[in-house]
């Protein structure tokens, strides 16, 4: 019967997503002037993303603020890698398997979603 | 069972944040409660516990039964679909978690099921991991809670390793959700800690690539699991690919589920297992012989389009936009009710077994996506 348990809780994930809510509110100021730039593999050039989401988000500092760009960037154009927020150019490089992901169709699910934004879709 | 009080913790927020735990509150307003609990027996957590397995096998030859009639018609799903789930049933593809939510009448002892959320119940995070912390925080070592959710799930990823398909099972969620977010990612690790590799995908990030879906590294994707209603998944553009891969991708919860999900359930269960003592009178029609009844859309979420009838009179509604599909008729239940206000128990199954509860308290007697979640422990 597993009603009870002692238990020895670990998680590797969670933490890391969400543990730089908790950054002091004093390192906005100096990172207002940082600027970012991205590839989505080793063999692609860098491009700058610095204008591509808000440093002051929610009031936090670039490091979360970068994260949330990353963990929910649009999808524009339906087609994956390239996002309307990352350089066709910084995609794929050289990379086959990646030039390969860039055709495939996206977008085809979450329209829902998007047409009915909430805080959960689940129940 | 009964309300608690506790002097809260003035750095509550700040605990939770570190266990990441981002969304106590919304707008301000708590939706997690550290400063009450609920203390229940250990009576009450066993009748829970035989109620809610006792309720999944019921459930289980629910599914057995319409799959065996072909019965459907009042679940308004997508024709094209149904082989798909007729083939999942078949195939044995297994499911990872549900949540009953129960009504608790105290005065008699009874339990009543409201609801199976079976294809996306959330609050799993906050059921496995922050009430688990909550209690360490503010309870002796010894002090127990019903709650066996974490090592449920690892337990049950690890069975269920051998039969995923391809080696990495990805796990997908709408973006722009920390709550969705963190839930899938909770689930993630757990599978992680079974040795299963994983990768995560938003939902709007997956790729049809002709000959099946691929995430955005173009790896085909043979087992995913989703945080994303399976009636939406089924009516979006790539709906149809569903049944048409040729990878027969392995989706989790599997589209079985479509069937206990949706509340056209609750009248086929009152008809298999009449005057059951953990189930409410349910109907596809209004009901003649009920005074007190609840209205509910079949498909709906968060206590959303309910609408609650007392002496035939309409007393609550919700709003929301749902009902399109049409609606169940449910006899009303008693709901606990403490001078917080009213609640009802959210029972998790995981891997066939119940293992951990959650409470949900609201000012009116429906449960909505604003209602508080509060921790308990268990009496001794």
């Amino acid at each position: 019967m597993r009603k009870t348990a002692a238990k020895s809780v670990q998680l590797v994930l969670i933490t890391s997503v969400l543990a730089s809510c908790a950054q002091p509110q004093s390192q906005q100021g100096g990172e207002a002037k940082q600027r970012v730039f991205m590839r989505a593999d080793s063999t692609a050039a860098y491009t700058e993303v610095t204008d591509n989401y808000s440093q002051e988000r929610s009031g936090l500092g670039m490091g979360n603020a970068l994260l949330w760009y990353m963990a929910f960037r649009h999808l524009g154009g339906g087609l994956g890698y390239a996002n309307n927020n990352l350089h066709p150019q910084s995609v794929a490089g050289t990379n086959a398997a990646k030039a390969a992901a860039f055709q495939a169709q996206r977008g085809g699910f979450g329209r829902t979603a998007v047409s009915s934004p909430k805080s959960s879709y689940g129940a | 069972m009964q309300i608690k009080n506790l002097r809260i913790d003035p750095a509550w927020e700040t605990r939770l944040e570190s266990i990441g735990y981002g969304y106590h509150s919304t707008g301000g307003v708590p939706y997690w409660i550290d400063d009450y609990y609920y203390e229940i027996s250990n009576q009450e957590a066993d009748l829970i516990y035989n109620a809610t397995n006792e309720l999944w096998q019921m459930c289980l030859n629910a599914v057995e039964y319409l799959i065996n009639k072909q019965e459907y018609k009042h679940f308004h799903i997508p024709s094209f679909m149904t082989p798909h789930i007729e083939r999942s049933w078949e195939q044995d593809d297994p499911s990872i978690y549900g949540r009953f939510d129960f009504a608790y009448d105290a005065d008699h002892g009874q339990l009543k099921m409201l609801e199976f959320n079976a294809d996306t119940p959330t609050s799993l995070f906050e059921a496995a991991i922050v009430q688990w912390y909550w209690k360490k925080h503010y309870f002796p070592e010894l002090t127990d809670q019903f709650n066996g959710i974490h090592e449920q799930l690892i337990e049950s990823w690890a069975a269920l390793k051998p039969y995923l398909k391809g080696s990495i099972l990805h796990f997908s969620c709408a973006k722009e959700t920390l709550e969705d977010l963190t839930n899938v990612e909770y689930l993630r690790d757990t599978a992680l800690q079974a040795g299963i590799q994983t990768k995560l995908i938003y939902i709007d990030d997956i790729g049809w690539a002709g000959n099946g879906f691929v995430d955005l590294e173009g790896t085909p994707i043979r087992s995913i699991f989703k945080l994303y209603p399976w009636e939406w998944l089924s009516r979006e553009d790539f709906g149809v690919h569903i049944v048409a891969d040729p990878n027969r991708a392995q989706w989790i919860e599997p589209s079985w589920k479509m069937l206990l999900a949706n509340k056209a359930i609750l009248p086929v269960l009152w008809e298999l297992f009449p005057n059951h003592p953990y189930l409410l009178a349910s109907y596809y029609n209004r009901p003649t012989h009920l005074m007190h009844f609840v209205k509910k859309p079949i498909l709906s979420r968060e206590g959303a389009n309910i609408t609650m009838y007392y002496d035939g009179q309409e007393i609550y509604h919700t709003e929301g936009e749902y009902g399109d599909e049409g609606h169940i008729y449910q006899e009303l239940a008693t709901l606990y009710r403490a001078q917080t206000g009213f609640s009802i128990i959210g029972s998790w199954v995981i891997g066939q077994e119940s293992c951990g509860i959650s409470f949900r308290e609201s000012d009116m007697p429906i449960t909505t996506d604003k209602s508080r979640f509060i921790p308990h422990i268990i009496r001794h």
